[in-house]
């Protein structure tokens, strides 16, 4: 009675078990994947190969090897343009990450009040960048824009913020931020509310003020999200285009062109196909090693 | 609840900072109400009367912009659609369903994600060129359906039903089909809410493929309709008009984003912390 | 209503044998549990019934229709999850009506069978309800109303109770037993926990690492446990357990020798034993008592007193290493730190050999 598990080795017939490899999920795969073939994989692979061709005169392209890069290394206006690019960086990240941590740290609240500033910083989000563009170009227009009236208000000669090579690029920027702060801020406020509220509590009963508690508790409980944030604006901003593409056509004088306008004017108003896709294939390492550098920032974070 | 307060410093600095947020708009939308003549002569008497609508009937009196706005529509309503439909699909396969190379698909499908714009747009060009497709609402709806963020949302979301409501269903003889059509799908429909608001804000504003694909004036969208008239707005005599175009392009957007602020922060932060 | 018949089933992941040539009958209208702890291999036993799981080796019948090759839905059961897995979105009545539709049941029918099942089960008044409104005990109740609708060949129950508070756990295994009785359907239960399988069963089968130990019915699992494991898993407080010797007795019984030298007489036949082995004595702690009068076979140090009311449990340290627990009268004077005598009663004492196999007195 103790054992029914039998061990003879007497032989049971076969049956035809179910199929052991089901390639039915391919059926719901299959639009998606078409698509990403065809949309992503593709152009991709055809963007690598262009970035060693050349196209002559009949738009025929053949292969150069390295010469759009050797190019590119010595084209004085490729590197103003990736300085341009990595200036725009510097004056946004920081700016933008430290801004998002503020504005969420003063709105974690649940209050209405909060709740409505949090609405009015992430609204500018959702706009387009031809919207924004048209708005801060009004902002900026020296004859009749909104800085011009007020500094004539003030008594101020006006400023032609557009049209100055050293302010382009920073009007530039304070257009982005505008744009894009909605995105750090709620970032944050989503990390701020994965604090469980027991550390506040036993902070409080520890007797840490308002400065310690955020500089104790908070600040280190934001720390991954922060090299998320910073990470995540780079690869955002190194894709700067319509901003200065609508706003100032890359002026004056080239000092607010980025990488991206530069491949689009290449490719589209040039149509150098081959020196273009060459400088988007830059422009993509240099994301990659951002993206990378994310990667290990965060498994890093993980196993501490 | 938290006896905390904003210190009245800090909170007088975030009601500075939300006026700046907000000037430029109201100024907008101002100018918007303002007609073209009293404009052209000056724009500082913004915030007084008289206002007008002649800008917002002008909109659909002009056939042009008219047909940008439906541009619009249709693209971004053809891409939330796609995106919604196809991601699904993909999604309870990886989800849910084992067939050879699964993992490695997905891992690559993931991979996606981290490609940026500019590597595929010259070829996704030159491609619609070879087959003569530029100047389509099919040009410019199917690249965005590529997007692998669909795909990575919905198997999460998947993934986060309990696996026993398929096995009940099965065992209530329900077929594969309509494990997926009656007893998944309807579960899912918040994560289809998130995507499909997510699609269509990115499809609405999309700047720079319709801007290369759709070149026919009849073909703009919104976006890049308004793009091509902003070109020379200082001397534009239709400044007014003009405006009442971006509040036009923003109007719907900033709608869309009050009613459904949580799903769009979802999104967005899903996004970008994926 | 039919029975089931497991012909050495068997289940691997990957290399991973999980479950090796099981063999069961499962009789018409019997109310089976499997018992053992988590990983034992229960749960994938029903799944592979329930055709969640495919079955590598082996055959399945469920009365005379061979059914391991079929579809979930194909095989007339019906299954209540450990989470319920009620669907979220429809209300309790779409969930009842689901799988009904699905094999294209008449309308009518169904809405009389869910009627009928409804207020057997006292959920009438939850039937426009969704899962989400509803108490953990309301789910439970709705879960197990899915499963009586289909008015399947055979109901499976996958821990059915765990979710459920102590208080409501008791209930409605009050009322799976009278549902049992009331329906006479055959049913088959998966659980961790003995006193769900003690008072539910017919039969228990009790399963450790991938391997049935023991089929019986509860008090011969109770009383006779086949193996060393099944003696420990069933029974609270736990057996206990101390190292014999064991030589020949009066009237060919065996004797035992106890660590502290103390010899006691067994009710198990000595010739049945295997020779030359070393073995461990099994004595529950009802069998264990407190001797007031101090005559007794075992003495220790208390070291903990539980009061449970009715009795007292005693644990003693017997020096060496060896504990015990004995039990004593509700009013036991015992107190931490004194030493006690306990009164074995060696008639009802079981004997594992070093392999774990139980020995046991004749009869009962």
């Amino acid at each position: 009675m103790t054992d029914t598990l039998s061990v003879e080795t007497a032989s049971i017939p076969k049956v035809k078990r179910r199929k052991a490899v089901d390639w039915d999920g391919y059926l719901f795969i299959a639009p998606y994947l078409a698509l990403f073939l065809l949309m992503i994989v593709t152009p991709l692979l055809i963007g690598v190969w262009l970035s060693f061709t050349k196209g002559d005169l009949f738009g025929v392209e053949r292969f150069v090897g390295f010469e759009n890069f050797a190019r590119l290394a010595g084209d004085p206006i490729f590197r103003e343009v990736v300085w341009n690019t990595l200036y725009f960086v510097v004056l946004t990240v920081p700016t933008l990450t430290i801004l998002g941590l503020a504005l969420a740290l003063a709105l974690n609240f649940q209050t209405r009040w909060a709740a409505v500033l949090r609405t009015i910083f992430f609204s500018s989000t959702v706009l387009s960048v031809t919207v924004v563009t048209l708005v801060w170009r009004l902002v900026f227009l020296p004859d009749g824009g909104l800085l011009g009236e007020i500094s004539e208000a003030l008594g101020q000669t006006p400023v032609a913020w557009l049209n100055d090579p050293q302010l382009a690029m920073p009007a530039i920027a304070i257009t982005t931020i505008w744009w894009c702060l909605g995105l750090p801020m709620v970032l944050y406020l989503a990390a701020l509310q994965q604090v469980p509220r027991e550390l506040y509590e036993a902070a409080a009963l520890d007797g840490a003020g308002r400065w310690r508690t955020l500089w104790s508790i908070t600040l280190p409980a934001v720390r991954r999200t922060t090299m998320i944030v910073i990470v995540i604006e780079i690869i955002l901003q190194f894709q700067l285009f319509g901003q200065p593409q609508l706003m100032t056509l890359g002026g004056p004088n080239n000092a607010t062109r980025p990488i991206v306008l530069f491949i689009y004017e290449t490719g589209w108003r040039q149509w150098e196909l081959g020196y273009a896709a060459a400088a988007a294939q830059v422009l993509f390492a240099m994301i990659m090693v951002a993206a990378m550098a994310q990667y290990f920032v965060s498994s890093r974070k993980e196993e501490a | 609840m938290r006896a905390m307060r904003l210190h009245p410093a800090a909170l007088t600095l975030v009601i500075i900072g939300a006026v700046i947020m907000m000037i430029p708009l109201l100024w907008v939308l101002g100018l918007s109400f303002k007609s073209n003549a009293e404009l052209l002569a000056d724009t500082s008497r913004v915030f007084s009367p008289p206002y007008t609508l002649e800008n917002y009937l002008n909109i659909f009196g002009n056939g042009e912009v008219f047909r940008w706005i439906i541009n619009s529509l249709i693209v971004s309503l053809g891409m939330t659609t796609g995106v919604l439909v196809i991601s699904s699909l993909a999604g309870y396969a990886f989800a849910r369903l084992d067939f050879p190379f699964r993992n490695l698909i997905f891992i690559i499908v993931l991979l996606g994600l981290a490609v940026p714009e500019q590597a595929v747009i010259i070829a996704r060009h030159q491609m619609f060129s070879a087959v003569e497709m530029h100047n389509t609402y099919f040009a410019l709806i199917i690249p965005g359906m590529a997007t692998p963020f669909g795909v990575f949302l919905m198997t999460q979301y998947f993934k986060a039903i309990p696996k026993d409501i398929d096995e009940a269903a099965l065992l209530d003889g329900a077929s594969r089909f309509t494990v997926f059509w009656k007893v998944l799908l309807p579960l899912t429909i918040p994560a289809q809410a998130t995507l499909g608001i997510f699609v269509f804000l990115t499809a609405w504003n999309d700047y720079w493929w319709p801007l290369i694909s759709g070149t026919n004036k009849e073909m703009f969208t919104l976006t890049v309709g308004i793009a091509s008239t902003q070109q020379n707005f200082a001397q534009t005599e239709g400044l007014g008009f003009l405006m009442s175009q971006a509040v036009f392009a923003a109007l719907p957007i900033l709608i869309v984003y009050l009613i459904f602020q949580k799903y769009i922060i979802q999104a967005v932060a899903g996004a970008a912390g994926r | 209503m039919s029975g089931v018949r497991l012909s050495r089933i068997s289940k691997r992941f990957g290399d991973v044998t999980v479950i090796d040539q099981v063999s069961l009958d499962i009789e018409a209208g019997e109310f089976v549990v499997f018992l053992g702890p988590s990983g034992c291999g229960k749960s994938t036993i029903l799944r592979m019934i329930a055709g969640l799981e495919t079955v590598d080796d082996g055959e399945i019948h469920i009365g005379e229709r061979r059914v391991d090759h079929l579809k979930p839905g194909e095989r007339g059961v019906a299954m209540v999850f450990q989470n319920y897995a009620l669907y979220p979105h429809m209300t309790v009545r779409d969930n009842l009506a689901f799988g009904l539709k699905n094999v294209g049941t008449d309308k009518q029918v169904i809405s009389k069978r869910i009627d009928e099942a409804a207020q057997s089960l006292e959920i009438t008044a939850l039937l426009d309800r969704r899962p989400g409104q509803l108490s953990g005990g309301q789910r439970q109740r709705v879960a197990i109303a899915r499963a009586i609708v289909k008015e399947p060949a055979l109901f499976l129950f996958d821990e059915p109770l765990s979710n459920l508070d102590a208080a409501l756990r008791g209930r409605t295994r009050l009322e799976l037993a009278q549902l049992h009785q009331r329906l006479g359907a055959t049913m088959v239960f998966v659980t961790h926990d003995q006193v769900e399988a003690m008072t539910l069963a017919d039969r228990i089968v009790v399963l450790n690492e991938c391997k049935i130990e023991q089929i019986g019915s509860p008090m011969e699992i109770y009383r006779r446990p086949a193996t060393q494991f099944v003696a420990t898993f069933v029974g609270s407080p736990r057996i206990n357990l101390l190292p014999v010797t064991v030589n020949a007795g009066t009237d060919d019984k065996a004797a035992i020798a106890l660590p502290n030298g103390e010899q006691l007489l067994t009710a198990i036949p000595m010739a049945k034993l295997p020779e030359g082995e070393s073995f461990t004595v099994g004595i529950r702690p009802e069998h264990a008592r407190i001797a007031e009068d101090g005559v007794g076979e075992v003495t220790g140090t208390a070291e903990v007193v539980e009061r449970l009311g009715e009795r007292c449990l005693i644990y003693l340290d017997l020096g060496n290493g060896h504990k015990l627990t004995a039990e004593d009268r509700g009013g036991s004077t015992v107190k931490a730190g004194d030493t006690c005598t306990v009164k074995v009663k060696s008639s009802r004492a079981h004997l594992f050999d070093s392999t774990g196999k139980g020995w046991h007195a004749e009869g009962e």
